[in-house]
């Protein structure tokens, strides 16, 4: 979408998208964040710049930046952007922090095995059969192939059970 | 030791079985990204640095390179046979390359896009060589006030040309620098924006941000019912272009090489730009102009060689001055740094060896693309024919095993989630991603760069004006930064860059 189609095709409504204001709150907080606790770093030591001199400039463009874009907005406020899939982020999000969660605890094989499990055949609606092969590809395979192809560890269980049937 | 032999001796180091291994594993793997409409070359990258972090250096880099040109041209094939860039460099390929398709010279399209993508690279690679010497002593000479005014020119023209509001560029700059801040302060040792968390006296994992902020939240975004629909790959008999597009061909090529390696050298340019300009330089030039937009060849080879001319010529200011000058080059530059390689002037003399080798492997990659793409367009095409669902688990998989092997540690899966929801809020916002990886990986530069100046002229700012090179790149910087207040209007071809 080019400028000029947002301006001939989204009549111009009176308000700014709420989650486009959250956005730059969440900017400008940030920037005002930054410039206090670099001044707290120290901006300049007796020795030159300091260590917060640096990161209070970037706090400082954050900041301005945020008012400019409130003032643009409140001209003239952007078309509302499509929002993303609401139930797949769900999905996505919350099965990667409890696969996390358990990594060090089931390891990656068992752990990954169960989060493939989910993605495939209840969430994809895969057959059984193709979602076995990939998960315990992706699982056990993969487990295998970094650990001595490519020399790279993955996690291995701390449960002592688990750990002594080679998970 | 000549340049010559220097390159001979990186040639016998790269010719190797392993090295022959890694770069077609690369080449393999970077056409697969490319294909792949959801993974970009960015996220790609960092995504399969894992699998190299226990390669030799020169392996582990000879792969990601092959990995970052290989995603060129896979993103050609989705363009061509189904009008979807694979990736942004190949969006305006999707115009005439697609076209060809429909008049059933899509073989041919491919064939040419492969061949331009080898002589463009190639040339580029010879202009590598040919600069890396001169180039590299020249760098020696660049003192920090320099290195940080050309950083400064680099990050304006990414913010200037990223996306629509340079607010918002703005915006994801300071992010990213603020962002490589967090940790130990690399001149008084103090840690900065840690929030009492002993994992963040190193920094926040790269590779995990990365990863997140283009890999995770792409796949967070994606929408309802977008899945590809499915294509048939062309015959191997329709693979051979015609005498006539042959010689069609040729000078938009030569074209395209030169718009290619020109701007690939300029920090802040990506692949993009340069495709777009040879689509406008093939519109303006080429004897069959009227014929664009509707199959003409020259909008395929022009483009398509141009952005492989690109890739490969912006890693000269990366090897020569240790500056990345796209966003994937940054990432590039980031496993140079995970393996203790520090791209710049230093590289030729401390790790020459290494250097040479990557350079000769380059040449080395070319040509496996050129063998790999075109007899395998079957079974490139066949990977977009796995359903979604099975798509986007493996890829999450790598994702996981890609922040956890960085550090071994949860720690980074769970940065690298928080990062995905940040991208995906930077999405929703329409802020540009590309400023903020650039300065992400330039960031610690910039600062030691700008303290080690300030230290110099204790504390005066005017050592960037009284320096001639640093005051002139200083002076372009704040001309770009400020060119929407005097009003000068960027090209209308560039306003749509969709990498930035």
């Amino acid at each position: 979408m080019t400028t000029e189609s947002t301006l001939t095709q989204a009549p111009v409504r009176g308000r700014p998208a709420r989650s486009v204001l959250a956005g730059i709150g969440a900017f400008g907080a940030l920037g005002v964040y930054v410039l206090i606790s670099s001044v707290e770093l120290g901006l300049w030591t007796s020795l030159g710049p300091g260590p917060g001199l640096f990161p209070f400039a970037m706090g400082a463009v954050l900041a301005a930046m945020s008012v400019l874009w409130l003032l643009q907005e409140l001209k003239k406020p952007s078309a509302a952007a499509e929002s993303a899939d609401g139930g797949l982020v769900v999905a996505v999000v919350v099965s990667l922090l409890v696969l996390a969660a358990v990594l060090d605890l089931l390891g990656f094989q068992l752990s990954m095995f169960l989060f493939l499990i989910y993605h495939l055949r209840i969430r994809g609606k895969r057959t059984w059969i193709s979602s076995l092969i990939i998960a315990l590809a992706g699982s056990v395979g993969a487990f295998y192939a970094f650990n001595y192809g490519l020399n790279v560890a993955l996690p291995v269980s701390a449960i002592p059970a688990l750990n002594l049937i080679g998970l | 030791m000549d340049t010559l032999n220097e390159l001979l001796n990186g040639f016998a180091a790269a010719l190797t079985w392993q090295n022959l291994l890694f770069a077609f594993l690369g080449c393999l793997l970077g056409t697969i990204i490319g294909v792949l409409p959801g993974v970009g070359p960015v996220a790609g990258v960092a995504l399969l640095i894992p699998l190299t972090l226990n390669l030799d250096p020169a392996g582990s880099i000879i792969m990601l390179c092959a990995i970052f040109y290989g995603t060129q041209y896979g993103g050609t094939i989705t363009s061509v046979l189904l009008n979807t860039p694979g990736e942004a460099s190949s969006a305006i390929t999707t115009i005439d390359g697609y076209a060809m398709t429909k008049l059933g010279r899509a073989g041919s399209a491919l064939t040419i896009a492969a061949v331009g993508s080898f002589v463009g690279g190639t040339i580029a690679t010879i202009g590598l060589v040919a600069a890396a010497k001169p180039l590299g002593e020249l760098g020696l000479l660049v003192g920090p006030p320099e290195f940080f005014a050309l950083m400064v020119v680099g990050i304006s023209l990414l913010v200037a040309l990223a996306g629509k509001s340079m607010v918002k560029a703005l915006i994801s700059g300071a992010l990213g620098l603020l962002i490589s801040m967090v940790g130990i302060d690399p001149v008084a040792g103090a840690p900065r924006f840690t929030f009492g968390m002993d994992r963040l006296l190193d920094g926040v994992s790269f590779v995990a941000v990365i990863v997140g902020v283009f890999g995770l939240s792409e796949i967070l975004s994606h929408r309802k019912g977008a899945d590809a629909p499915l294509v048939h790959a062309p015959g191997f008999r329709s693979l051979l272009p015609t005498g006539k597009e042959w010689r069609r061909s040729a000078p938009a090529m030569a074209r395209g090489t030169g718009v290619g390696f020109g701007l690939g050298l300029v920090p802040g340019m990506t692949g993009s730009v340069s495709s777009l300009l040879s689509y406008v330089a093939e519109k303006k030039f080429s004897r069959h102009r009227h014929e664009l937009g509707k199959g003409a060849v020259e909008g395929v080879a022009g483009p398509e060689t141009a952005n492989n001319a690109h890739a490969n010529a912006a890693l000269i200011p990366l090897f020569t001055l240790g500056i990345p000058a796209s966003p994937t080059i940054a990432v590039l530059m980031g496993a140079f740094l995970q393996q203790g390689l520090t791209p710049g002037p230093s590289l030729f003399t401390e790790h020459s060896d290494i250097a040479w080798a990557i350079i000769a492997s380059l040449f080395i990659g070319n040509v496996l693309l050129l063998l790999l793409n075109v007899p395998l367009v079957g079974l490139w095409t066949s990977i977009l024919r796995v359903p979604a669902p099975i798509l986007t688990a493996l890829i999450l998989l790598f994702m996981v095993i890609g922040a956890y092997t960085i550090n071994f540690s949860v720690f980074d899966v769970f940065v690298m989630i928080g990062f995905g929801l940040l991208g995906l809020a930077l999405r929703h916002l329409e802020i540009p991603l590309a400023p903020m990886v650039l300065t992400l990986v330039l960031g610690p530069l910039m600062e030691r760069s700008l303290r080690e100046s300030l230290e110099i002229s204790q504390g005066d700012f005017s050592v960037f004006i009284n320096r001639p090179i640093s005051a002139v790149l200083i002076a372009l910087g704040l001309l770009i930064i400020c060119s929407p207040l005097l009003k000068l209007r960027k090209p209308k071809a560039l306003t749509e860059d969709p990498e930035a």
